[in-house]
């Protein structure tokens, strides 16, 4: 009741804030200044996943990753073990209940999201995460201090610290292979996916093809795209038969987080002026009770 | 001057375009515009296509029998981490035909020779139409669509050789492990003898090859959706077990008429003579293939033993009439055919009565020479 | 010098079984905190990818903020709403929040995975006025900064006059003689500005401290997320400044055998059931607002969380303190101001670690023997700098006698070092 509650304000929050966004700029930009439409987005379509492990390898390898044998990436027991992104794993792949599917169960790739208004970018106290406006979300070492905000502040739980690493450690999460991309490639794992689970290219293509898929094949897919609207959209974007909860995806509001905190930052700090009306306050009543304080004891005198 | 000049140059170029769209005849007005567009208003440059049109009825316009087919082939064209596949169609195209039929893979097949699966989806690069798979997600997908039904391990190297990726020893073939090698060959029984719970003739003697070969049936009119998912689900443990009504329902199609006993006995039954129908097959019958006597639907149709449900054409000028052990003498010879065969009911014994008034009787005295 | 205060460094020795046991406590609290710097996070702490922040943020960092709220609140009070007669308390609550937050930057140290790296929010082209973080760091640095200077005039105080370096650095006493009469002339002026800074920077950054959590919607209970954490952070600190004062000035004089600042104390403690009140009504509105009051009373380990934090925190306090005998009473008051100091404690850790719900964690944080050892250990090094402080600097107000004849003995020493070194 409350969480529908929520949600629905929300969302209507977030409508009004788009569509004055929309009136003022007058073109689809969202609240960083990017056009999601043409940001680099790759399509997730869990059904058509056989969760072959190929992308965890192609990823292990494209990023010089944990030094395992290639026999590692044929164990399909690790699909059972529900795991995370870690470290040295930007992306793994799970299994999870899919009572439409033959087998009974389907497969879902993890990764990070590339939120069009991350949470982390906006958490980062020094800017060493930022979001291109061709859609990766990147992390730069030098800036980095290690204080983990953005693994606090990730809905989606993907950032990975190296916390064996005694002096130099990162913050570890799918690049989404910018390297790759600037050289006219797709990632990696994208590239890799025999079965072509993965699709790769402008966001707008990409919801073009999940509506396509969703209306040629209703039965086979929830009719949502999970990533449109969640925390302000996401350049990855998932299909799925079952429910995303289900596939371990999060129930999230439309609204950023990072939009709430930043709507409160700003309130505070509008110019700096809440603070100086703060400070230009206190020192009126520092005046004027002094002047008080003053007047009570000539006269006490 | 110039205004007006534009102005026509963009009036013709209009119309010329408009005009274009309306010669252009599509190759496939009879479908439902929306079994391969997702958009109402299709053009040439959006055409709006869903992915793989898997046309219902596309695959009719084109009929391929097993016959044209290759038996086995190597998929090499997309070697990179696995070696090639060596596929064997012949086992798949049979398996496909149980359970629908070429256009369970060939599922854009217009008229004429079936499209190679790279003359839609490229093999290289990024494909022009997102929505199309490329050449190697367009493989995988046909694959395992079947494949990953019966085996929750997708291992890459059930289709593959996999050398290239684990290494040649990390490979350990277990025998046993049909997954690990190619599937067994499938053979096909001649003769099955079943024991039923029927007291009244336990045995059944079913002959496969006859219902094959001399009935002319196929696969799928009896294994009907029996492809390989059928057996190899995933989960499933114990074999498959028909219920009774389900395996009579199957040879009903043909013998909903047919008395128990035609199946049932107490002993094994012999094979299929056509002597059974009453009818010994002569032997210029014998060769003949069952369709060719009785054409008629799927049940074989009775026959009166009239030669002329097939003969039309004879008659005493051109039947020799020695093939049937009765050479005619001269006189006969002159006679038209049912002259002797009342009615043309050859299978009954001619009578004499037409010409001579006696008690003659061509048993006794024939119309010329038994051979 | 004010009349309402005295204060004098205060002639107690530093060793005693307590300072002894706290000095073996800091040892190993440092012993830890050098495990951690030589084998890194992973091996010191119990922190993963599901629980990035231990209790070296929950209570190191935000709660120790949160305790040293005494130094802004009674900085307010006295030095800008001009209640005088409360003097006597400013200066040891200046310094608990000076030595506050130097542990709460040292414990930040070994928390932060590159610490080498703190100064960067400090360069403009890595400022990210977004984040939350970034406030809380730069207002941090700067509070800091103007704590240490807000302090400069006890040091004039103590050593104006009185500069004596013996040996090779005799040369110097001149020139820090000077240096201190210009600082004690020019702070003299600016110190007002200093002391509204600090107070603006504090409500800045200790609401800034609830901003953090409000990032987390999808991943915290609702009994403790809010849109509005930045508020109730502000004002519990606020509410929380008062009783951390009275806390540790009953336990301060206890310690240094001074009889307690009965008068200040008692009167101080008025505001603290008003302050909590107001915190208490905006919380529970919260609640209502956003639905969430029927998570109270699941009886789940959340709610057994939050009725512990509200009843030991909030209502105790606030029942106990509107009575004025208990106010009067040294024991009440320090059982009230305790218990509020502890609902804080319990506040900041619920926001930060028990309310946090990491979506695929499998088993829950609790913190290493590492952690702990450096928390205890960075408290006590508190207590003990504490008392370092007090025993060297003019900071604890005593009796007006005492400090007269005090004053007049250490004048006189002065003098007769003055006359030997000339």
């Amino acid at each position: 009741m409350d969480k529908s509650r929520r949600k629905f304000l929300s969302t209507a929050a977030a409508a009004t804030a788009t569509a004055t966004m929309m009136a003022t700029t007058g073109h689809t930009s969202d609240r960083l200044g990017h056009n999601p439409d043409e940001m680099f987005s790759v399509l997730v379509d869990s059904t058509a996943c056989i969760g072959c492990r190929k992308c965890e390898y192609a990823c292990n390898k494209t990023h010089e990753l944990a030094d395992h044998p290639p026999a590692y990436f044929e164990d399909q027991t690790q699909l059972q073990l529900g795991r995370r992104p870690q470290h040295d794993a930007f992306t793994v792949v799970n299994a999870y209940e899919d009572k439409g599917a033959k087998e009974g169960e389907a497969y879902v790739k993890v990764q990070c999201m590339h939120c069009n208004d991350p949470a982390c970018v906006s958490a980062c106290l020094v800017g060493a995460l930022t979001k291109e406006s061709h859609g990766p979300v990147m992390y730069d070492t030098w800036k980095c201090m290690g204080c983990r905000y953005c693994l606090v502040a990730c809905p989606f739980q993907i950032p990975a610290y190296e916390y064996h690493d005694v002096l130099t450690p990162r913050v570890r999460k799918c690049t989404f292979c910018t390297e790759r991309l600037h050289e006219g490639k797709k990632p990696a794992c994208v590239e890799i996916c025999p079965n072509e689970a993965l699709v790769f290219g402008t966001r707008k293509e990409m919801l073009d093809i999940a509506y396509g898929r969703i209306s040629a094949n209703p039965q086979r897919y929830q009719d949502h795209v999970y990533g449109e609207y969640e925390i302000g959209g996401t350049s990855w974007l998932y299909l799925a038969r079952a429910d995303f909860q289900t596939a371990g995806l999060p129930l999230l509001d439309n609204q950023s987080p990072a939009e709430i905190t930043e709507n409160i930052q700003h309130g505070l700090f509008k110019s700096f002026l809440p603070p100086l009306a703060l400070y230009g306050l206190l020192g009126l009543i520092m005046h004027t009770s002094g002047q008080r304080e003053k007047s009570e004891e000539s006269t006490d005198a | 001057m110039k205004t007006i000049l534009l102005g026509l140059l963009t009036l013709m170029f209009i119309v010329g375009s408009m005009s274009n769209v309306n010669s252009h005849e599509h190759p496939l007005r009879h479908l439902d515009c929306s079994e391969c567009h997702t958009c109402d208003r299709p053009t040439a440059k959006e055409p709006c296509l869903i992915a793989c049109p898997r046309i219902a009825a596309a695959h009719s316009t084109s009929k391929h029998s097993l016959k044209e087919a290759p038996d086995s082939m190597v998929l090499n064209t997309l070697e990179n981490l696995y070696g090639p596949v060596a596929f064997n169609h012949k086992q798949h195209a049979e398996m496909s035909e149980m359970g629908f039929d070429c256009a369970t893979c060939h599922h854009y097949s217009p008229a004429g020779e079936i499209p190679s699966c790279n003359e839609c989806h490229p093999a290289e690069g990024i494909s022009v139409n997102l929505s199309q798979p490329n050449l190697k997600g367009a493989y995988h997908r046909q694959c395992l669509g079947c494949h990953r039904e019966w085996n929750h391990e997708t291992k890459c190297i059930v289709c593959h050789e996999p050398e290239r990726f684990t290494g040649a020893e990390d490979v350990v073939q277990d025998p046993t492990d049909i997954l690990g090698i190619s599937h067994p060959v499938i053979t096909v029984p001649t003769k099955k003898v079943y024991d039923t719970p029927y007291d009244k003739g336990p045995k059944v003697t079913f002959y496969h090859n006859e219902h094959v070969d001399l009935f002319d049936l196929k696969c799928v009119d009896c294994h009907q959706e029996e492809n390989c998912g059928y057996c190899h689900h995933l989960g499933k443990t114990t074999p498959v077990v028909k219920t009774m009504e389900e395996v009579h329902s199957i040879c009903n199609d043909c013998h909903l008429e047919d008395k128990c006993s035609k199946c049932h006995g107490y002993e094994e039954k012999p094979p299929f003579t056509h002597d059974v129908s009453g009818w010994h097959l002569s032997k210029y019958h014998t060769d003949l293939e069952c369709r060719n006597c009785h054409p008629t639907g799927k049940r074989i149709s009775t026959m009166n033993g009239d030669c002329t449900n097939c003969h039309a054409g004879w008659n005493q000028s051109n039947f020799r009439h020695s093939v049937v052990g009765l050479q005619l003498d001269e006189t006969h010879l002159e006679f038209e055919c049912e002259d002797c065969h009342a009615d043309l009911h050859y299978h009954q014994t001619p009578t004499c009565d037409n010409c001579h008034d006696d008690d003659h009787n061509y048993k006794k005295e024939p119309p010329g020479e038994r051979l | 010098m004010h009349d309402h205060e005295y204060p004098m460094p205060i002639r107690v020795p530093f060793f005693t079984t307590g300072t002894k046991v706290l000095f073996g406590i800091v040892c190993l609290g440092l012993l830890a905190f050098a495990y951690r710097f030589v084998f890194g996070l992973g091996a010191a702490t119990n922190l993963d990818n599901q629980y990035p922040w231990g209790i070296w943020i929950a209570v190191d960092v935000a709660t120790g903020v949160a305790l040293a709220a005494g130094g802004f609140t009674t900085a307010a009070l006295v030095e800008i709403f001009h209640k005088e007669k409360y003097h006597a308390i400013v200066r040891p609550a200046l310094l608990t929040a000076l030595l506050g937050y130097t542990f709460v930057v040292i414990g930040l140290f070994g928390d932060l995975g590159r610490y080498y790296n703190v100064w960067h929010p400090m360069i403009p082209n890595m400022w990210q006025g977004n984040s939350a973080l970034f406030e809380v760091g730069i207002c941090v640095m700067i509070y800091l900064t103007v704590l240490y200077i807000e302090f400069i005039p006890i040091v004039v105080e103590r050593f104006k006059g009185r500069v004596n370096f013996r040996g090779s650095l005799k040369s110097l006493n001149k020139i820090t003689e000077f240096v201190l009469s210009i600082a004690d002339t020019t702070l003299k002026k600016v110190t007002f500005l200093f002391i509204i800074a600090g107070v603006v920077l504090s409500c800045l950054h200790q609401s800034s401290l609830g901003t953090l959590m409000v990032i987390v919607p999808s991943k915290m209970h609702p009994l403790w997320y809010s849109p509005f954490l930045p508020l109730l952070f502000l004002l519990s600190a606020i509410s929380v400044g008062f009783p951390m004062v009275i806390f540790e000035s009953i336990l301060a004089s206890r310690s240094f055998k001074l009889p307690p600042e009965k008068k200040v104390l008692s009167s101080i403690a008025k505001y603290v059931p008003v302050l909590l009140t107001v915190y208490f009504i905006i919380r529970m509105l919260d609640l209502v607002y956003r639905d969430a009051l029927g998570f109270i009373f699941t009886f789940d380990s959340y709610s057994i969380a939050f009725l512990i934090e509200m009843m030991v925190g909030v209502i105790f306090p606030i029942v106990m303190l509107f009575n004025p005998r208990v106010r009067r009473s040294m024991l009440g008051l320090f059982v009230s101001a305790s218990a509020a100091v502890i609902g804080v404690v319990i506040n900041r850790i619920n926001v930060y670690l028990v309310a946090y719900q990491p979506l695929y964690s499998t088993e829950s944080y609790f913190p290493s023997i590492f952690e702990i050892a450096v928390t205890i250990g960075l408290f006590s090094g508190l207590v003990l700098a504490y008392r370092v402080v007090v025993r060297i600097f003019p900071v604890i107000s005593v009796d007006k006698t005492i400090y007269d004849s005090e004053m007049e003995k250490s004048m006189h020493l002065s003098k007769k070092s003055g006359q030997v070194t000339k």
